[in-house]
C-alpha cells in the first residue's frame, strides 16, 4: 500500500489535469448512462401516451437527449485529450526524477543493470509505471465515479432493483476479478521468469550459433528452447483465460441485472410503487452503467503487475549512494598529483579484500602500467581513484587533499577514466565524444580521435563525426569502440588519464600503434620532446620522474634537464606538499591535456615505455619494477617505433 | 508503402496456421449476434406485455426462461469467441518462433554476423509475440465489426424502415470519416508511435550509460536533456493526438446521435401511434448493440498497427540474406559421431574456391590449396583476408559461389551435412557456455554424457582440477545465472569439448587471443595433446601459435599469398615475413610482463 501511496505522491504535480481527466471521463460516462435511461423512459412514455391518446410534453426530454449527446461526445474527447496529456506530463516529471535518483548512486549500484533481462525488466516496469494512471488509476476511480451516482439514481426508485445492480457490479466488477487474479497469480509471477527463460535460451541459440550447429546437430538444445517458448505461451494463455471469464462475467452480471430489474420492476409497477415508463429507464440505465464500468477488471488486473513494478524502481531509486560528498568540500586541488596510500577495499559481503593495501603514486609526468590478469583488482582500482567507492582501509589524495575533503566531482574534473564497461550512446560519434566536455569544438574531437587511432575510419564514413553508432555502438567493432572510448576521455581533457584494458578487441598493430600514440602525444613532454626543444615551449610539457607537480604544470618555465627526480623511487609526496601550484587548476593545457597515465591491463605491451611496472595479482601488488630507472631513462630512447 | 504492405503481407501469411480457431471465432461471433438479436426482442416482449398489456410477471415465465437461456448463449459465445482468439495466437506465435529459428539456421552464424545478437533476441521473442494482437483481438474485432452490425440491420429495417435508415446512413458514414481522418492521423501516429519506442529506449539507453555519465560529471546535464526531451515529446505528441481522436470523436459522434435520434424517431411514432411499443423498444434496444462493434474497431485498430510494428521487424530479419549450407534431410543416427580414436584425421582440398557475399563483397578468391589427413595447418593473415572465411567454409556456414572443396576426396556437397558436422570439434575465440552443468557443456549435445570421456576430456584441457574445486564439480551450472568462470576457464572448457567430440578435423580461431600468459601456455600444451591423428586448421594471431602448425598459410585479401612450413616462409622474406614483422610480434617481441 505504501508503494501506492508513493506512486500517487509522484503523480501529484499533475494532481489538477489527472482530476480534470477523471471527471471528464466520469461525466462523459454518465452522460451515455443518462442518455440511454432517458430513452428508455422517453420511448416507453410515448408509447404510453400513444395508446392512451393524451399528450405529453416532449420538448423537455428530447432536449434532454440532445444535450447528454453532445455531453457524452464532447466529454469522450475531452477526457482523452486531458488524459494524455495527464500520463505525458506526468512521464515528464517522472523520467528526470528517476533518473536523478539512479545518477546518485552510479555506477556502483547500477552494476546489475549491465544483465540485460533486468534492463529489459526496467524498461518494462518504467513503462508500466508511466502507464498507471491511463490504465489503472483514471479506470478505477471513474467508474467509482459514475456508478455512486448511477445505482443512488436507481435507488431512488427502486431500492431493491438498486441493491441487486450494486451486489453484481461488486461481484462481477471486484470479485471475480479479484478471485481469477488470484488464481492466475502463480502463472503471472511465471510470466516474468518465463520470459527472462526464453531470452536467456535465445540468446544462446544466436550467439552459439556456430557452436550449436556443429556441437548438436541433433538439436536437442533448439528443443528446449521451443520447450521455454510453449511454457511461456501457455502461461499467456492462462493469463489470458482469466480476463476472458472476467468479460463473461461481466456480460452475464450486466444482463442478469437486467432480468432480475424486469422481474422486480414488473410486480413494483403491478404495485403501483414504480411509474411504467420508469422500468425501462432502470433497465437500460443499469446495463448502460455495467457498460460504463467495464475497464474496471482489466484495471484490477493490472494492479499487481504495476505494484510490483513500481517495488522495483523505487528500490532501484533509493539505493544509497556509494559515497557521499563532504558537507564542507576543499576547493579543487591545484595540482594533480594522485597517491594511493595503502589502500584496501572490499565488496559489500565479500568475504574477503579485492584490493589489499595498495601503494601507488602517480604525480604528474610519470606512466604507470598496473599488470595483471583479470579478476586481480585492477578495475576496482580505478573506482576507487575515480572516488566512486570509498575504500575501506587506507586514503587517496589528490594534489594533497585528502578524498574525503574532495566531491566526486572535483576528483573527477582531474581524472578521466577509461572503463572496460564504459557506454557508447545510441547517437553520433560527435555526440559520444561531446560527453567528454559538451564544449569541446571541431578540431579538438578530431585531435582526440587523431591520436585514438580512429580518425582515418571516421572520415571515411559518408557522414563523419555524425555517423550514428547504433545502440550501444553496435555498428562499429569492439576495437573501434574502445578506440572511441579513448578518444572521448582524451576530449575530456582530465591532467590524469586512466585506461582500463584499453586494447582489448585490438589487433596487435593497432594495439601497439595506440599505446604509442598516447604515450607520445598525452605526454608531450617525454625526454626525447624535452631534448630536442630545451626549455621545453610546450606548454604542459612535463617531466617524466618529475616529483613537482607545481613545475610540471608550469611546464616551459622549467628547462628540461632539471630535477632528475631522483626523489620519485623513494616514494616521495608528490602533491600537497607543493604549494607552489601557481597555476590556476582550471587552466586546461593543449592538447589532449594528459599529463599522467595510468595504464590497467592484463596484456604486457609497450611497457619498456613506461616509468613504473605494478604486477598485481589478487588484490596485491607482487613485483614492482621501473624499466628504466630515472638515470638510464634519460639515457636511452623512450621505446621502440614501428 | 510497398514496405507496409510487406508488413501486411506477413501478418496475412499467418493466417492459415489458425483457420480453424478463426473460422469458429467467427462462429461464435454470428451466435453471439443472433443471441443480441434475440435479447433484444425478448425484452421489448416482455417490457411489451408488462406495461403495455399489463400482463403480471407470473404470467411470463417462458419470456424470461428464454431470455435466460439467451442471456447465458451471449455470455458464451462472448467467452468463445475470445478464447479463439487467442487459440488462433497460440497457434501462430510458436510455430512462428520455430520458424524464425529456422530461419536463423538457414541464414547461419555468417548471414547473421553483422546484427547484434540483442536484436535477434528480440525478434524472435518479441516480434513473434507482437503478432498476437492481430490474432487475438484484431481480427475478432473485425468478424464482430462485419456480422453483428449486417445482422441487427437485417433484422431492423423489416420492421422500421426508418431507424434502419438511420443506421444505413451512418454506419459507413464512420468507416469513411474514420478512413479519411485516420489516414493522415495513421501515419502521425505510427510516426509518434516509433518515437516513443525510441524514447523509451532512449531513457534506457541514459540509464545504462549513467555510470559513464558520472565519470565525465555529465549526470545533471542528461538530467536535463532528459527532462526537456520528454517535455518536447509531450507537446509534440499531443499536437498529433489532438488531431488523431478525432477519428474517435466522429465516431462517438455518429454513434450517440444515432441513438437519440433513433430513440427520437421511435418515440414519436410511438405517439402517433405508427409503431408498437414492442417493435419501437426492440429497435431502441439493438442501437447501441449496432455500434458497439464498430467502436471496439477503433480499439483493436491499435492492437493491428502494434502487430504491424512487430512484422516490420519480422519481415527484416526474414530478408536476411540465407547463407549457410541447408540442412540435409536425411537424420543421420548418432552413431557416426567422430571416426575411431587413432584414424588419421581427414584430408582437405580447396580447388579454386571462390566465395562472394550477396552484398557484393568477394571474400575468397581463387583460393587453392591442399591439407594433408594428421597436419596442422595455421592459417594468418590481416583481418578481413578470408581467415574465419575458409573455416566457415567447411562447416557449412557458407557454401562456395565458386569452385569446390573436397574432403578426403568426395566434394563436400555430396556429404551429408549432420553427418560432415560430427567430425568436426570447432574452438573459437571466445567459446559459448549454455546454461547447465559443466559436464553438460563438455558433452554439448550429446543425448548420452558418458562420465568417463567428460573426465579424460577435461584433464587432457587442463581443465579437471580447477572443475573438482567448484561447488558442486562436474555438476556445478554454468552459464547463464550460474557460476561464473574467467575467460582462460572458459575457453580451457570449450578445448575440453573438442577433446570430448574426438573428431578428425579440428578448427580453432586463434584459441589464445584474449588469454593472459599462464593460462595460454595451458591451452598451448593442451593443444598439442589434440593435435596427434587429427587435422588441425588453426587462425593464428599469436606467434606461440605458429609453433605448433606444420606449415602456414598467409592470405591476404581473399587469396592465398603463400603456404608453406613458417621457418622457409621467414627466409624467403615474402608476405608471411612482413606480416610476422608488424602485426605478429607487436606484444610478443616487447613485453615479457611485468613479474
Amino acid at each position: 500500500m505504501s508503494v501506492f501511496l508513493r506512486l500517487l505522491a509522484l503523480m501529484r504535480p499533475q494532481a489538477g489535469w489527472m482530476a480534470l481527466a477523471v471527471l471528464l471521463a466520469a461525466l462523459s460516462a454518465l452522460a451515455h448512462v443518462a442518455l440511454m435511461a432517458t430513452a428508455g423512459w422517453f420511448v416507453t412514455a410515448m408509447a404510453l401516451a400513444g395508446v392512451a391518446g393524451a399528450t405529453m410534453n416532449y420538448f423537455t426530454p428530447s432536449a434532454m437527449i440532445r444535450a447528454f449527446a453532445i455531453v457524452r461526445i464532447a466529454g469522450r474527447y475531452a477526457e482523452r485529450v486531458i488524459g494524455h496529456e495527464a500520463t505525458l506530463r506526468f512521464v515528464a516529471g517522472l523520467r528526470p526524477w528517476l533518473f536523478a535518483r539512479l545518477e546518485r548512486s552510479a555506477p556502483a549500484n547500477l552494476e546489475t543493470l549491465r544483465d540485460g533481462d533486468l534492463l529489459a525488466r526496467l524498461r518494462a516496469d518504467i513503462d508500466r509505471l508511466e502507464q498507471a494512471f491511463l490504465r489503472v488509476v483514471a479506470p478505477l476511480v471513474a467508474a467509482l465515479l459514475v456508478a455512486v451516482p448511477a445505482l443512488l439514481w436507481i435507488a431512488a426508485y427502486d431500492g431493491r432493483i438498486a441493491a441487486l445492480a450494486a451486489a453484481l457490479l461488486g461481484l462481477a466488477g471486484l470479485a471475480l476479478p479479484l478471485a481469477l487474479q488470484r488464481r492466475s497469480a502463480a502463472a503471472a509471477r511465471r510470466l516474468a521468469s518465463g520470459t527472462a527463460a526464453l531470452n536467456a535460451h535465445l540468446v544462446e541459440e544466436v550467439e552459439g550459433l556456430a557452436e550449436l550447429a556443429i556441437y548438436d546437430p541433433d538439436g536437442i538444445h533448439r528443443q528446449r528452447t521451443l520447450a521455454a517458448s510453449d511454457a511461456l505461451v501457455a502461461d499467456e494463455n492462462l493469463l489470458a483465460r482469466a480476463a476472458a471469464l472476467d468479460g463473461a462475467g461481466m456480460l452475464l452480471a450486466a444482463h442478469g441485472q437486467l432480468i432480475a430489474a424486469l422481474l422486480l420492476g414488473l410486480s413494483a409497477v403491478a404495485a403501483g410503487t414504480l411509474a411504467p415508463a420508469d422500468l425501462p429507464m432502470l433497465a437500460l440505465l443499469g446495463l448502460a452503467l455495467f457498460d460504463a464500468v467495464g475497464a474496471v477488471p482489466a484495471a484490477l488486473r493490472a494492479v499487481p503487475a504495476v505494484l510490483a513494478a513500481a517495488t522495483r524502481v523505487f528500490a532501484l531509486a533509493d539505493r544509497p549512494p556509494a559515497i557521499r560528498d563532504p558537507a564542507d568540500p576543499a576547493p579543487l586541488p591545484a595540482t594533480t598529483g594522485l597517491v594511493l596510500d595503502k589502500v584496501s577495499f572490499a565488496y559489500p559481503g565479500a568475504p574477503h579484500d579485492t584490493l589489499g593495501g595498495i601503494t601507488l603514486t602517480l604525480p604528474p609526468g610519470r606512466r604507470v602500467a598496473v599488470v595483471g590478469p583479470s579478476g586481480s583488482g585492477k578495475s576496482t582500482l580505478a573506482l576507487l581513484a575515480m572516488r566512486f567507492v570509498p575504500p575501506r582501509a587506507g586514503g587517496l589524495s589528490l594534489g594533497g587533499v585528502a578524498y574525503e575533503r574532495l566531491t566526486g566531482e572535483a576528483v573527477r574534473e582531474r581524472i578521466a577514466l577509461v572503463g572496460q564497461h564504459d557506454h557508447l550512446f545510441g547517437a553520433s560519434i560527435r555526440d559520444n565524444l561531446l560527453v567528454g566536455d559538451p564544449l569541446a569544438d571541431e578540431a579538438r574531437l578530431r585531435e582526440a580521435c587523431r591520436i585514438a587511432q580512429i580518425l582515418p575510419l571516421i572520415e571515411a564514413l559518408p557522414d563523419g563525426l555524425d555517423t550514428f553508432v547504433g545502440a550501444h555502438g553496435a555498428k562499429l567493432s569492439g576495437g573501434e569502440v574502445r578506440r572511441l572510448l579513448v578518444a572521448r576521455a582524451l576530449v575530456a581533457r582530465r591532467p590524469i588519464l586512466i585506461l582500463d584494458e584499453p586494447t582489448e578487441g585490438l589487433d596487435v598493430a593497432t594495439e601497439a600503434r595506440l599505446l604509442d600514440a598516447l604515450l607520445d602525444e598525452v605526454l608531450p613532454g617525454n625526454v626525447l620532446r624535452g631534448d630536442a626543444k630545451p626549455g621545453g615551449t610546450k606548454p604542459g610539457g612535463s617531466l617524466p620522474g618529475d616529483v613537482r607537480p607545481g613545475d610540471a604544470l608550469l611546464g616551459g618555465a622549467q628547462p628540461s634537464g632539471a630535477q632528475p627526480g631522483g626523489t620519485l623511487s623513494g616514494g616521495a609526496n608528490p602533491g600537497g606538499s607543493q604549494p607552489g601550484g601557481t597555476l590556476d587548476g582550471d587552466a586546461r593545457p593543449e592538447g589532449s591535456g594528459a599529463r599522467a597515465l595510468l595504464l590497467l591491463t592484463h596484456r604486457p605491451a609497450r611497457l619498456a615505455r613506461m616509468d613504473e611496472i605494478v604486477r598485481l595479482e589478487a588484490g596485491r601488488v607482487v613485483a614492482r619494477r621501473e624499466p628504466h630507472g630515472p638515470r638510464s631513462r634519460r639515457a636511452e630512447p623512450a621505446g621502440p617505433t614501428p | 508503402m510497398s514496405e507496409k504492405s510487406a508488413d501486411a503481407a506477413c501478418l496475412r501469411r499467418l493466417r492459415p496456421l489458425a483457420r480453424r480457431e478463426l473460422r469458429l471465432a467467427m462462429a461464435a461471433a454470428l451466435l453471439g449476434g443472433v443471441a443480441i438479436v434475440a435479447q433484444a426482442w425478448l425484452v421489448a416482449t416482455i417490457l411489451h406485455a408488462g406495461l403495455i398489456e399489463h400482463r403480471a410477471a407470473d404470467t411470463l415465465a417462458t419470456p424470461f426462461a428464454l431470455l435466460a437461456l439467451v442471456v447465458l448463449l451471449r455470455a458464451a459465445t462472448a467467452y468463445a469467441a475470445d478464447r479463439l482468439g487467442f487459440s488462433a495466437a497460440m497457434r501462430v506465435v510458436p510455430a512462428l518462433r520455430k520458424s524464425l529459428l529456422a530461419k536463423l539456421d538457414r541464414a547461419g552464424p555468417a548471414g547473421v554476423a553483422e546484427r547484434p545478437s540483442g536484436e535477434i533476441v528480440a525478434v524472435i521473442a518479441d516480434g513473434a509475440r507482437g503478432v498476437e494482437p492481430f490474432f487475438s483481438r484484431y481480427l475478432p474485432a473485425v468478424t464482430q465489426a462485419v456480422v453483428i452490425p449486417l445482422g441487427i440491420l437485417a433484422v431492423v429495417a423489416p420492421l422500421d424502415w426508418l431507424s434502419a435508415l438511420v443506421f444505413v446512413v451512418t454506419a459507413p458514414l464512420i468507416p469513411f470519416f474514420m478512413v479519411l481522418i485516420g489516414k493522415g492521423a495513421e501515419a502521425l501516429n505510427q510516426r509518434q508511435w516509433r518515437h516513443l519506442q525510441r524514447m523509451s529506449g532512449h531513457v534506457l539507453d541514459a540509464i545504462q550509460g549513467l555510470p559513464t555519465l558520472r565519470a565525465y560529471n555529465a549526470g545533471r546535464r542528461m538530467v536535463r536533456a532528459v527532462a526537456e526531451t520528454a517535455d518536447g515529446y509531450r507537446r509534440e505528441t499531443m499536437a498529433v493526438l489532438r488531431l488523431a481522436f478525432l477519428s474517435a470523436l466522429t465516431l462517438e459522434f455518429f454513434a450517440t446521435v444515432s441513438i437519440a435520434l433513433v430513440a427520437v424517431l421511435v418515440g414519436f411514432r410511438l405517439l402517433w401511434g405508427e409503431t408498437t411499443y414492442q417493435h419501437g423498444l426492440f429497435v431502441l434496444l439493438l442501437a447501441p448493440e449496432f455500434y458497439l462493434p464498430l467502436r471496439a474497431m477503433g480499439t483493436a485498430y491499435h492492437a493491428r498497427m502494434e502487430a504491424l510494428g512487430a512484422a516490420e521487424r519480422l519481415v527484416a530479419f526474414e530478408n536476411l540474406p540465407d547463407l549457410a549450407r541447408p540442412a540435409t534431410a536425411t537424420e543421420a543416427s548418432h552413431a557416426t559421431t567422430g571416426d575411431a580414436p587413432g584414424s588419421a584425421g581427414v584430408a582437405l582440398r580447396f580447388c579454386d574456391v571462390g566465395l562472394v557475399f550477396p552484398g557484393g563483397r568477394r571474400a575468397l578468391d581463387g583460393v587453392e590449396f591442399e591439407v594433408a589427413a594428421g597436419e596442422t595447418l595455421a592459417i594468418v593473415g590481416a583481418s578481413g583476408a578470408g581467415k574465419s572465411s575458409l573455416l566457415a567454409l567447411l562447416m557449412g556456414f557458407v557454401v562456395p559461389t565458386a569452385g569446390k572443396i573436397l574432403i578426403d576426396g568426395v566434394a563436400m556437397e555430396e556429404i551429408d551435412l549432420a553427418a560432415l558436422r560430427r567430425r568436426i570439434a570447432y574452438i573459437p575465440q571466445r567459446p559459448r557456455l549454455f546454461a547447465g552443468s559443466v559436464a553438460d557443456n563438455i558433452a554439448l549435445g550429446d543425448p548420452a554424457p558418458d562420465r568417463a570421456r567428460i573426465l579424460r576430456a577435461a584433464r587432457a584441457a587442463a581443465i579437471a582440477e580447477r572443475i573438482a574445486a567448484l561447488p558442486h564439480a562436474f555438476d556445478t551450472m554454468v552459464g547463464d545465472g550460474g557460476h561464473a568462470l574467467s575467460g582462460g576457464e572458459v575457453q580451457r572448457l570449450g578445448l575440453a569439448r573438442a577433446f570430448y567430440r574426438d573428431a578428425p578435423l579440428v578448427l580453432l580461431d586463434e584459441p589464445t587471443a584474449h588469454l593472459d600468459a599462464e593460462t595460454e601456455a595451458l591451452v598451448q600444451k593442451s593443444l598439442g595433446l589434440l593435435r596427434p591423428g587429427r587435422t588441425m586448421l588453426t587462425i593464428a594471431h599469436r606467434l606461440a601459435t605458429l609453433q605448433h602448425a606444420d606449415r602456414v598459410l598467409v592470405m591476404e585479401a581473399g587469396r592465398v599469398a603463400e603456404i608453406g612450413p613458417e621457418a622457409a616462409l621467414r627466409a624467403a622474406g615474402g608476405r608471411f615475413d612482413a606480416l610476422f614483422r608488424t602485426a605478429l610480434d607487436g606484444a610478443d617481441a616487447d613485453g615479457d610482463g611485468a613479474a
